[in-house]
C-alpha cells in the first residue's frame, strides 16, 4: 500500500504496539482462573472445551443462573453438542459456581471474555460509577451517553487512548498534555489523579459494554405477532395441533416460559431454556430405536448410540442392548420432535412471530 | 563407502525443507497447512486404498501435556501436523511439538509465554528451509529452529489492546512469510501482511478495506465505517506459482451484527482475494457473503483446481462458504464459473450477475427474530475441505443448520457485535460436490447433534477421511461415499487428517481433542 490516507492510519494504529520488538519483559502473572471444583465441572470441561474456547470467557464474568442458559442457549447455535440432560448439568454448575461478581463490571483481558491482553484494565464498578459522574458533566456533551461519538466528539470506544489505558495511565496524560475542551471550561489538566482513574474505569466501561459480554445480550422485543394469525397457523397450516391442544399439554405454556424461551422452544424442541422466574422445566423427549436383528425380535428402547458402524439403546427395563450395523440389522428411529424439525423449511418469519405471540396468551 | 556417503547427506539435509515440494503432491513430506500449494489435501498415495482401508491399524498415539497455565481447554490440536524428514512438527495455542513421524515420539516442545489473546486454536506452522513460523494468541509471529526448537526471533503481528489475536497457520511463498490477523471482538480492521523469513522485518502489509475515494470505498456508508469494518484474515491462503497469486479469505464485517451503520456490500469483507505476494497489490476480489450480517467469515480455504469446464482447460478455484454457498472462480481473473448451494441456506433473495447471493433483508437479524439457515456455526467453517482430481469431487464435511439471529443493541450506533444467534438445529453430512457443476454427487448424512468440526482428505486410493459428530474418524469410498472403516478416538475429531508415506508404509494422521492418532498400513510380512 502507498503511504496515502492508509499509511498514515497504519502509522497511527500501531506504531505504539510495533515500536518494541527487542527482548520481551517478563509475562505479567497468568490472569485465568481455572474452573472452579464441584459437580458438572467435567462436563463443562468437555463440552464447552472440546471445539472452541478457553476458560476464561467462561470464569472472567459472572453471571445468574438464568443468564447462563441463555449462555447455553447461544452456544447450542455455535455447534456445542451434548445431550438435554448435560446442557442442564452445565447451567447448574454454572449458575452455582461462577454467580455476578460483586464490584466487577467486566472488562477486556483473559479473565473478562477471553480476548485483549492479559494486563488489561479490569473495571471496579464502583469507580466507574464515580467516573461517570465526571463522564456526564464533563464529556458527554461531545462523546455521547455510550462514548461512542457524536458530530463534535470522537468515539472514544474505538480510541486507542482509551484501549491502551491502564488505570488513567495513558487517559491522564493524554488529558494533560492535551488542553483537552470540557463541557464546563474546566482545564483538563486540573483533573486529580483519583478523577483520572475514575474516568478511566467509567471509559472501560464503555468498552466492555460494547463487547459480547457487555450488557447488550438480550433481545429487544420478541412480541411482535399477531395471536390470532398464531392460532390459526398452529390449527391449519402448522399442523400444530395434530399433536398440540391449548387446554392439554400446552395449557399455561405463556406462564411457563418468557417469550424468548418460549420462541426458542417451539421452533427447537431440544434447545436448552429455562422456564420463568428460572425455573427448571420438564426436559425434552428422547429419541427411540427400534433394533431387530434378522430372525430375532425386536427391541425398542431410548437411543444411546447410533452412528454408521454401531447401535445401542436402553430398553424400558433399563437394559442395555448393542449391536454391530450389518445389511441384515433392521434398525428404526423415531424422533418425537420430526414434525418441528420439518417445519423449520417451511416457516416464515412471521409464522413464527405469530406463533410465539398466540402461545404467550395461553398462560 | 556408500553408506557413508547417505548418511553425510541425510546429515547434512535433516529437518530441512526443500522448496520445490511445496509445489507438489505431498508423498513423503506434508510440509505445509493443506501439504501442497493448492490446498486440495489430496493424497497422491495408493498403499492405503478402497480395497485395503478396512485393515488400516493404529501406528502410534501422542497425547500432548501442557502446563497447567495454559488453561484446561487450550489442548485440543485443531492444527494440520507438518511433516518433513521423518518428524512430524504442529501446534496448540503457544506451544510447538516436534515428533517422529513414524513413532510419534517427542523430540521437543515449545511453549511461549503468552501474553494474552482468545485461545481459541492454532492452524499449526510454515516451515522454510531449517526454520518454522507459527503465531500466537498475544500477536507475535515466531520463528524456531526445527531442529532443537530454539527460538530464532519474534515479531508482533497485531495489537491485543485492539482485541486481535493470531492463530493461522502461515505460508511460506519464496521469501515472503504470509501471516493473517483475527479478532472480532471491536470494530477494527483487518488485513494480510508478508514477513521476512530471515530477519522477521515486515515487507508488506495489505487492508480488507478500500483505499478512500475508490469505487469499492462506495460500499461502505462513510469512511469511519470502513476503517472500522473488520474484515480479518484467520483462514487458509494457497498459492498459483505461475499466475504468482496468493488466495484467501475475508471474515465478517464490524460491527458484525448490528448493521445499520454500514449499509452497503462492505467490500473488501467476505471476499476471497487474489494478491501478488511480492507487492501485496490485488489482483482481483469476489464477495462470497455481500453485506453479511451473520458472521459468517469468507475464510474458508480457496481450493485451486486445474479442470475442465466445457471441454475446456481451466485454471479454478472452489470454495465452498460458510454461508452454505459454493462457488467456482477462474483463478486468473476472478470471473464466477459456478454458484450453488451444498446445505440449507435461505438467507439470500437469489444471485447477481456477478455470481454473489443476494441478501435478503428479511433474513438480517432483527429485534424480534429472524429464523436463518446455516446458523452461526455455518454450513461449513475452518475445518478444511479437500479435492480429489482422481474423482472431480469437492468433499466438505457440511451442516444443514437453523438459528435464530437476533438484535440486542438498537441505539443509534451499535458496535462490536450488538446482536446474536440463539438455539437451534443441526444435521452433519460429507457432500461430494461435482466442481464443474456445483450440484452434489453424493452425501452422505451423518447421525448424531450438530455440525462435525473436522477436515476432510482425500486420496488416490479412492478413499475420502472425515469424522462424523460421535467420535468416529471415517474411511469412506471417494466415488460413492460408502462407510469402509472407523475407529472411535473417543473425543471430537479436531482437526483436518494428513497422510504420508515413509519407508513403504502409508500413515495417515488425525487429530482427536489432546491426542495424535497416527495409523498406518503395514506391508504384508
Amino acid at each position: 500500500m502507498p503511504l496515502t490516507f492508509k499509511g498514515l492510519f497504519i502509522t497511527i494504529l500501531f506504531a505504539a504496539s510495533l515500536a518494541a520488538q527487542g527482548p520481551r519483559p517478563a509475562p505479567p502473572k497468568p490472569a485465568a482462573r481455572p474452573l472452579p471444583d464441584g459437580p458438572g465441572k467435567e462436563i463443562t470441561h468437555r463440552v464447552c472445551g472440546a471445539t472452541c474456547h478457553g476458560p476464561e470467557i467462561i470464569t472472567g464474568r459472572g453471571r445468574t443462573r438464568e443468564d447462563w442458559s441463555n449462555v447455553v442457549n447461544g452456544m447450542v447455535a455455535r455447534g456445542a453438542k451434548a445431550s438435554a440432560a448435560e446442557f442442564s448439568e452445565i447451567v447448574e454448575y454454572l449458575g452455582k459456581n461462577l454467580p455476578p461478581r460483586a464490584g466487577v463490571a467486566g472488562a477486556g483481558g483473559v479473565g473478562f471474555i477471553g480476548s485483549g491482553p492479559d494486563d488489561a484494565h479490569l473495571v471496579d464498578s464502583v469507580a466507574a460509577d464515580r467516573g461517570k459522574i465526571i463522564y456526564d458533566a464533563e464529556c458527554m456533551s461531545c462523546h455521547g451517553a455510550a462514548a461512542r461519538g457524536t458530530a463534535n466528539g470522537a468515539d472514544l470506544v474505538r480510541s486507542l487512548v482509551v484501549l491502551k489505558d491502564r488505570y488513567g495511565a495513558t487517559i491522564g496524560g493524554f488529558l494533560k498534555m492535551k488542553k483537552h475542551p470540557t463541557t464546563t471550561g474546566k482545564p483538563s489538566a486540573s483533573f486529580d489523579g483519583a478523577q483520572v482513574i475514575d474516568l478511566a474505569h467509567f471509559l472501560h466501561l464503555k468498552v466492555t459494554d460494547t463487547l459480547r459480554s457487555g450488557p447488550y445480550n438480550q433481545p429487544v422485543k420478541v412480541l411482535t405477532g399477531n395471536a390470532k394469525a398464531g392460532q390459526e397457523f398452529f390449527n391449519g397450516a402448522g399442523g400444530c395441533n395434530k399433536c398440540h391442544s391449548p387446554t392439554g399439554d400446552l395449557a399455561g405454556v405463556g406462564g411457563k416460559y418468557e417469550p424468548v424461551a418460549l420462541q426458542q422452544k417451539f421452533l427447537f424442541p431440544r434447545t436448552f431454556a429455562l422456564g420463568r422466574g428460572a425455573r427448571n422445566v420438564a426436559p425434552p423427549k428422547p429419541v427411540t430405536l427400534a433394533v431387530t436383528p434378522a430372525g430375532g425380535q425386536t427391541v425398542s428402547g431410548t437411543l444411546v448410540h447410533l452412528d454408521d458402524f454401531n447401535v445401542s439403546l436402553r430398553d424400558g427395563n433399563g437394559d442395555y442392548h448393542t449391536w454391530t450395523r450389518t445389511a441384515s440389522l433392521k434398525v428404526v428411529k423415531s424422533d418425537p420432535y420430526a414434525a418441528h424439525i420439518e417445519l423449520l423449511d417451511k416457516y416464515t418469519d412471521t409464522n413464527m412471530h405469530d406463533i410465539t405471540a398466540y402461545l404467550e396468551t395461553l398462560k | 563407502m556408500k553408506s557413508a556417503i547417505f548418511l553425510l547427506a541425510a546429515a547434512a539435509f535433516a529437518q530441512t525443507l526443500d522448496p520445490a515440494k511445496l509445489k507438489q503432491p505431498p508423498t513423503d513430506s506434508w510440509p505445509s497447512f493443506n501439504g501442497d500449494y493448492s490446498g486440495r489435501r489430496f493424497s497422491p498415495l495408493t498403499k492405503i486404498n478402497d480395497s485395503n482401508v478396512s485393515s488400516l491399524s493404529l501406528a502410534w498415539v501422542h497425547r500432548i501435556s501442557v502446563p497447567s497455565s495454559g488453561g484446561p481447554f487450550t489442548g485440543t490440536i485443531k492444527s494440520s501436523p507438518v511433516v518433513v524428514d521423518g518428524v512430524m512438527f504442529f501446534t496448540i495455542p503457544d506451544h510447538v511439538w516436534a515428533v517422529d513421524a513414524r513413532t510419534g515420539r517427542e523430540l521437543w516442545h515449545f511453549a511461549w509465554p503468552s501474553r494474552g489473546g482468545i485461545h481459541i486454536g492454532n492452524r499449526g506452522v510454515a516451515v522454510q528451509g531449517k526454520w518454522l513460523f507459527f503465531e500466537t494468541p498475544d500477536c507475535n509471529l515466531v520463528s524456531l529452529s526445527m531442529k532443537d526448537g530454539k527460538e530464532r526471533w519474534h515479531k508482533q503481528i497485531c495489537d491485543p489492546d485492539q482485541l486481535y489475536y493470531a492463530s493461522a497457520a502461515p505460508l511460506i511463498v519464496g521469501n515472503h512469510v504470509i501471516v493473517g490477523v483475527s479478532g472480532d471482538d471491536l470494530d477494527v480492521p483487518g488485513y494480510i501482511q508478508s514477513h521476512d523469513p530471515e530477519t522477521g522485518e515486515r515487507q508488506w502489509r495489505w487492508y480488507t478495506h478500500p483505499e478512500p475515494g475508490t469505487p469499492e470505498a462506495k460500499t461502505w456508508p462513510s469512511v469511519e465505517a470502513m476503517m472500522h469494518g473488520g474484515g480479518m484474515t484467520w483462514g487458509s491462503t494457497t498459492y498459483d506459482p505461475d499466475l504468482n497469486l496468493i488466495y484467501f479469505g475475508t471474515g465478517n464485517p464490524q460491527p458484525v451484527v448490528a448493521h445499520k451503520g454500514r449499509l452497503g456490500d462492505n467490500l473488501f469483507t467476505e471476499c476471497i482475494i487474489a494478491l501478488n505476494p511480492d507487492t501485496g497489490k490485488m489482483k482481483w476480489y469476489f464477495q462470497s457473503s455481500p453485506h453479511d450480517t451473520h458472521d459468517w467469515d469468507a475464510n474458508q480455504t480457496p481450493v485451486l483446481i486445474d479442470g475442465t469446464i466445457n471441454g475446456q482447460p481451466r485454471k479454478l478455484l472452489a470454495q465452498a462458504a460458510r454461508n452454505g454457498y459454493f462457488f467456482v472462480l477462474d483463478r486468473a481473473t476472478g470471473k464466477n464459473v459456478v454458484t450453488s448451494t451444498f446445505a440449507r441456506a435461505n438467507w439470500a433473495k437469489g444471485v447477481d450477475a456477478k455470481g454473489q447471493p443476494i441478501p435478503d433483508p428479511l433474513k438480517y437479524p432483527q429485534n424480534d427474530g429472524a429464523l436463518v439457515s446455516p446458523n452461526q456455526a455455518g454450513a461449513a467453517n475452518w475445518p478444511p475441505p479437500s479435492f480429489s482430481p482422481a474423482t472431480g469431487l469437492f468433499y466438505i464435511n457440511a451442516s444443514n443448520a437453523y438459528s435464530v439471529w437476533y438484535i440486542y443493541d438498537d441505539t443509534d450506533k451499535p458496535e462490536g457485535w450488538g446482536g446474536n444467534d440463539r438455539g437451534g438445529y443441526s444435521a452433519a453430512m460429507l457432500q461430494a460436490i461435482d466442481y464443474k457443476t456445483g450440484k452434489l454427487k453424493w452425501s452422505h448424512k451423518w447421525e448424531g447433534p450438530g455440525g462435525p468440526r473436522n477436515g476432510v482428505l482425500s486420496t488416490a486410493g479412492n478413499v475420502v477421511f472425515a469424522a462424523d459428530p460421535l467420535n468416529n474418524f471415517v474411511a469412506l469410498n471417494a466415488t460413492t461415499g460408502q462407510p469402509l472403516w472407523r475407529a472411535n478416538l473417543g473425543s471430537a475429531i479436531s482437526n483436518g487428517p494428513i497422510s504420508y508415506q515413509l519407508d513403504d508404509i502409508q500413515y495417515v494422521i488425525v487429530g482427536a481433542g489432546d491426542t495424535l492418532f497416527g495409523f498406518a498400513m503395514n506391508p504384508k510380512k
